[in-house]
């Protein structure tokens, strides 16, 4: 044919996007492509559905230090009592005998009287001083000094807090004097934790484990395979055209489904979060960055697993026998993540690094993450005071569905960059041999 | 071979430059075998220009030869050149072959329109190329007017030929067709046998595959026959007729009174023997069809009787390959 | 030369007719055997385009007679046809010359079924050294008996819904696909005795996977530790709940995955949308239930209602605290309706072509 000068767009015009193109229009003709799409679909939006009927609980308010009762009956909350130096366990003394008597608080105001005052993080081995004594029961007149400063660190009514060691798999340490941050808000924490491991789960179990895995298995694996043993590839191969390209533009095809799906499902996740979750302004956009990476976790992990399905398809007429088994090791591998998260055998899976693409982005967007879970299992005062000591509720989910990036201590952003290269290398390598296969395959 | 990435145009085409001198199909002594069976035996064949049939029974390895031709199993041993290029992992030559293949699925959901100029595209042409590509070889075919109707409301003529359009694309020099005429309507036939020559008159080197021989005479007089995987004869119907022609055929006429048409058809010169098989039946061996066809009539007229059917139970593929295997008889 | 009885004609030359026959096998019409391996071939079958080797030179020529012999039998009863279907089905795993099921299926079930003897083993190995720590941990006990048939790792994710998964491929699918339903239908067979016979051997492959190896496992104890009566009466009624669990177990599989079988052409289809069900709901239930600490997704997870109302009928202590187990059970009999539902409705509606 005669050519006219090629512009960009026409050259981009010619057997890629016809490949491309066709292939994104043959899904689109099959009622099994709308089911698995539908059916994911209703997976997200069921996640979504009880997230945000989670954030419309309201979670119960913890009277952590018992302050609230009136232990003595004299009609003044315990902790009045004690910021006014009187007997809380004497019906005798009370504040209401003091010159000018004060009127008794409504025991509301002594539950999660005293919140979280951690303003600073840390670093690896580092000790700080953190916490603020809100009631004031800490730093009371008739205490002496040694009482307001029980960890022994010359500042009184503080908390000190010491960073995990360099390359131990260590928590932060806290160590609080009496009375400091003891009663805080529960409620609020557990919103926000819960807030947290929602998004957490519904990114990395969701969208990379769930949808990152069934959708191409249901669609990638038949798409040479099925061509092939239907006699249709006939039509494709006896143009001129590399096999290897065949193999490379329909796997293009297939993102062309899927990947705008992905986005549109991490949208409306994005959203419904960003509207529901706990947050002082109208919207939550702080954490649209974990939103993207899980988008670009999940597009990354459909392209690895639409390569190795479609190219177990292209080996073995029977591919689907050699894809099941796979998905259920998979499967064990996003669960040994949650719990493991540094286990070496997740390098020789593809979830384990679409996983850590997540968990980067994670530190990256909430630097405090691990401090906050530190802060929810010390619960004000499970420090080993033998005080209160239980966790808030919402921190056991958090930890389990976070997760430090398996990498270690290269940093999170670094960790990503490793993870996106590991992904796409297989990717490449998967097709590179997928290619190969397909070419020197006889086509009946 | 690295994918067309840059999609600047047509490396593979662009870099490949068909031997000038080398006939479009060149097959020597080409075999496949699957396990302990032989589709091809020993195949050499060397084919330029002109429409060519290819006569066999099915299992004859019509299917085999072209699927290798097309690069889509590898030979076993022997070699292959479309153009002077070895067709095996390499889709180069493809640019200037069609190909017609014998399955009958095909992509319901498409628009004939839409089927060929999407795969036009896979030729290197754009899009705005391609449809202009599609409508003037549906117009080639006489699909013009139902273009944009789904494949899946097609008759089966129409399918054959939206399957020949699709081939046609880009004007290639060879193109191969895999049993085009199976099971077509009379009328579709005729539109397809039409189709294919003209492209023999256009110059085109066209490969038909066949197992009926009527369909193949009227299209062409250049025929190979295979059996079994090997190549059985070569060349020109006529001369392979008339070699036929030399040996005994068979005639049953089915009449009320065989013995008084016997009479008569006796002194035909060209007859050689009548039996009475049974019944109503009248058989009659021959050893120069053309002439004893030609004589029946008169000898019929002659006699009265009233003749009820006349088969020619050997004129059939068939029985030709018997004859031709037929060891000294030839 | 009148016209005598034989007229005398110059030397003819014999012509055999109908004596030898050569078949013609590829694309041919199919016959006897040949028409077999076509319509159960789970390969495609009739599309194999096999060859032969040109005869010996001195074949005469041959001409088509065909005889036809009209069949003179009487029909068997119906049993007898559904026996034929079911014998069919099931021998295929074991010989050739029945339902080809693929050669990695057949490997897998091998695999799966000494992996699930792997408690037979111990509770010999333990018998035969006489560890009563080592007994302890694998003979036949209450918490045994239900991890023999419903334990969720590695029984429940790597072994039975594989099995069942492979197993329903393509066991209708399949027939729709390359249309040898006709087949089927065109015999004196109706559509509930195919779709019957296909159900049950299905569940008889996974019987012996599950249920043979649990009364092996059951067996070895008795034998290999001297119990007696008193011991069998003891738990027998709880061997009798294991096994009743893992019927339940086999019959949800196969339901779910013949109403797959039932609404796809494809063999990967059904296969993994049994698999993307049994794990990916018990998944998204996992999900829920640690986040929002609520059960009640575990209700849509075959496995997990199994697992329910396999505590409660075998006695271990239960998993699933928010809701009762014939809650589970309610939903299980839900899912058998509607699978067998679709089933039923999708292959009295079947076309009988190739689709």
């Amino acid at each position: 044919m005669a050519t006219k000068p090629d512009t960009i767009f026409r050259a981009l015009d010619r057997k890629a996007a016809a490949v491309t193109e066709f292939t994104m229009r043959q899904y689109r003709t099959k009622i099994s492509t709308w089911v698995v799409l539908i059916v994911g679909f209703m997976v997200i939006s069921l996640l979504l559905l009880f997230y945000v009927d989670g954030m419309q609980k309201d979670y119960e308010s913890i009277d952590n230090d018992g302050d609230s009762e009136d232990w003595d009956g004299d009609g003044y909350p315990t902790g009045q009592e004690r910021l006014y130096g009187t007997d809380p366990s004497s019906s005798d003394s009370h504040p209401g005998l003091l010159v000018p008597p004060v009127e008794p608080d409504p025991p509301e105001k002594w539950i999660d009287e005293d919140d979280f005052d951690w303003d600073s993080t840390p670093g690896s081995g580092q000790t700080i001083s953190v916490g603020y004594d809100d009631d004031g029961d800490c730093d009371r007149d008739d205490r002496t000094d040694s009482q307001k400063d029980s960890n022994d660190n010359n500042v009184p009514c503080d908390i000190i807090l010491e960073g995990p060691q360099e390359g131990l798999n260590d928590d932060f340490t806290v160590e609080a004097d009496n009375f400091v941050d003891e009663d805080p808000d529960d409620a609020a924490y557990a919103k926000e934790a819960i807030h947290r491991a929602s998004v957490l789960a519904i990114g990395k179990l969701g969208f990379v484990f769930i949808i990152g895995i069934f959708v191409p298995l249901f669609l990638a694996t038949g798409l040479i395979r099925d061509e092939m043993s239907s006699g249709t590839m006939h039509y494709m191969l006896s143009k001129p055209i590399a096999r290897t390209e065949v193999f490379l533009y329909r796997i293009l095809g297939y993102l062309g489904i899927v990947w705008p799906y992905l986005a549109i499902l991490v949208f409306i996740s994005a959203m419904v979060t960003g509207l529901a979750g706990p947050s002082d302004s109208f919207f939550r956009f702080s954490e649209f960055g974990i939103w993207l990476s899980v988008l670009f976790a999940a597009m990354l992990a459909t392209l690895v697993y639409g390569m190795l399905f479609c190219f177990f398809g292209v080996l073995w007429r029977y591919g689907i026998i050699l894809a099941i088994p796979f998905a259920a090791w998979e499967l064990g591998m996003a669960l040994l993540s949650m719990g493991v998260p540094e286990a070496s055998i997740l390098k020789f899976s593809v979830i384990g690094w679409a996983l850590t693409i997540v968990d980067s982005a994670a530190m990256l967007v909430w630097p405090d993450l691990d401090l906050f879970i530190q802060m929810g299992w010390w619960g004000g005062g499970g420090d080993g005071t033998g005080l209160f000591g239980s966790s808030i509720e919402g921190t056991a989910p958090l930890t389990y569905f976070s997760s430090k990036p398996s990498l270690g201590s290269i940093g999170p952003f670094v960790s990503m960059l490793i993870a996106t290269s590991v992904l796409l290398v297989q990717a490449a390598v998967l097709w590179l041999i997928g290619g190969i296969l397909f070419k020197g395959k006889e086509i009946e | 071979m690295m994918p067309d990435f840059d999609q600047s145009g047509l490396p593979e085409t662009k870099e490949w430059v068909p031997e000038q001198a080398a006939p479009v199909i060149l097959l020597e002594n080409v075999s496949k075998t699957y396990g302990r069976i032989h589709a091809l035996t020993g195949i050499t064949l060397s084919l330029s220009g002109g429409v060519t049939g290819i006569l066999g029974m099915n299992g004859a390895g019509k299917s085999t030869l072209f699927k290798i031709l097309m690069g889509k199993i590898k030979p076993s041993s022997g070699q292959v050149r479309l153009f002077g290029t070895n067709p095996w992992k390499n889709p180069a030559p493809y640019a200037r072959v069609g190909f017609v293949p014998e399955h009958e699925k095909m992509y319901d959901w498409m628009t004939a329109h839409d089927f060929i100029s999407t795969f036009a595209r896979l030729n290197g042409l754009t899009r705005d190329e391609a449809k202009i590509e599609a409508d003037r070889v549906l117009d080639f075919v006489g699909l013009l007017d139902v273009a944009h109707k789904q494949i899946g409301r097609f008759s089966k003529g129409m399918r054959q030929r939206t399957k020949i359009a699709h081939a046609l694309v880009n004007d290639p020099d060879l193109i191969i067709l895999d049993e085009p005429l199976q099971g077509c309507d009379p009328l579709a036939r005729t539109t397809i046998m039409n189709v294919i020559r003209e492209l023999g008159r256009m110059g085109r080197t066209v490969i038909v595959s066949s197992h009926i021989l009527h369909e193949i005479e009227r299209i062409t007089e250049q025929i190979v026959i295979l059996h079994y995987g090997r190549l059985l004869a070569l060349g020109n119907l006529h001369a392979i007729r008339e070699r036929l022609d030399k040996i005994p055929h068979r005639i049953d006429i089915g009449t009320e009174n065989p013995k008084e048409l016997a009479k008569s058809i006796i002194e035909i010169d060209s007859v050689h023997g009548i039996f009475f098989p049974q019944g109503k039946n009248l058989s009659i061996q021959t050893h120069n069809l053309g002439s004893f066809h030609s004589d029946l009539p008169k000898a019929i007229v002659k006699s009265g009787q009233k003749v009820e059917s006349i088969d020619n139970p050997d004129d059939d593929l068939e029985s030709i390959l018997g004859y031709l295997t037929g060891g000294g008889r030839m | 030369m009148d016209g005598e009885d034989e007229i005398q004609a110059p030397a003819p030359i014999p012509i055999e007719l109908g004596e030898q026959e050569i078949s013609y096998d590829a694309e041919a019409p199919v016959k006897g055997k040949g028409r077999m391996d076509a319509a159960w071939g789970s390969s495609q079958g009739d599309e194999v385009n096999t060859a032969q080797v040109a005869p010996s030179k001195d074949t005469t020529g041959f001409i088509f007679e065909q005889v036809y012999q009209p069949w003179n039998g009487t029909l068997n009863p119906r049993w007898m046809r559904n026996w034929a279907i079911l014998r069919h089905h099931v021998a295929g795993i074991f010989r050739k010359g029945h339902r080809p099921w693929s050669i990695p299926t057949r490997l897998f079930l091998v695999v799966v079924f000494i992996a699930s003897l792997a408690d037979v083993g111990l509770t010999l190995l333990s018998a035969l050294i006489g560890s009563a720590e080592l007994h302890s941990m694998w003979g036949v006990n209450r918490d045994n008996l239900y991890a023999h048939v419903l334990g969720f790792f590695p029984r429940n994710v790597l072994y039975f819904p594989i099995v069942a998964a492979l197993l329903v491929g393509g066991v209708i699918s399949e027939d729709r696909l390359h249309g040898t339903s006709a087949l089927y239908f065109s015999r004196p067979i109706n559509r509930f005795d195919y779709v019957m016979m296909k159900y049950i051997s299905v569940a008889l492959i996974q019987a012996m996977i599950v249920l043979l190896t649990l009364c092996l496992y059951y067996f070895s104890e008795i034998i290999s530790m001297g119990r007696g009566w008193a011991w069998i009466i003891d738990t027998f009624p709880l061997f009798l709940a294991a096994f009743v669990g893992g019927t339940l177990l086999i019959i949800t599989y196969t339901s779910i995955g013949l109403g797959l079988s039932s609404v796809s052409k494809g063999k990967f289809f059904p296969g993994i949308g049994l698999i993307a069900i049994v794990l990916g709901s018990k998944t998204l239930a996992i999900i829920v239930s640690q986040l929002f600490d609520r059960e009640i997704l575990y209700l849509l997870s075959p496995y997990d209602c199994l697992a329910h109302v396999g505590q409660a009928i075998i006695g271990t202590e239960p998993t699933y605290n928010q809701y009762s187990w014939t809650w589970s059970l309610a939903s299980l009999v839900a899912m058998n309706a509607l699978s067998l539902y679709v089933l039923s409705s999708r292959v009295s509606s079947m076309e009988v072509t190739r689709e």
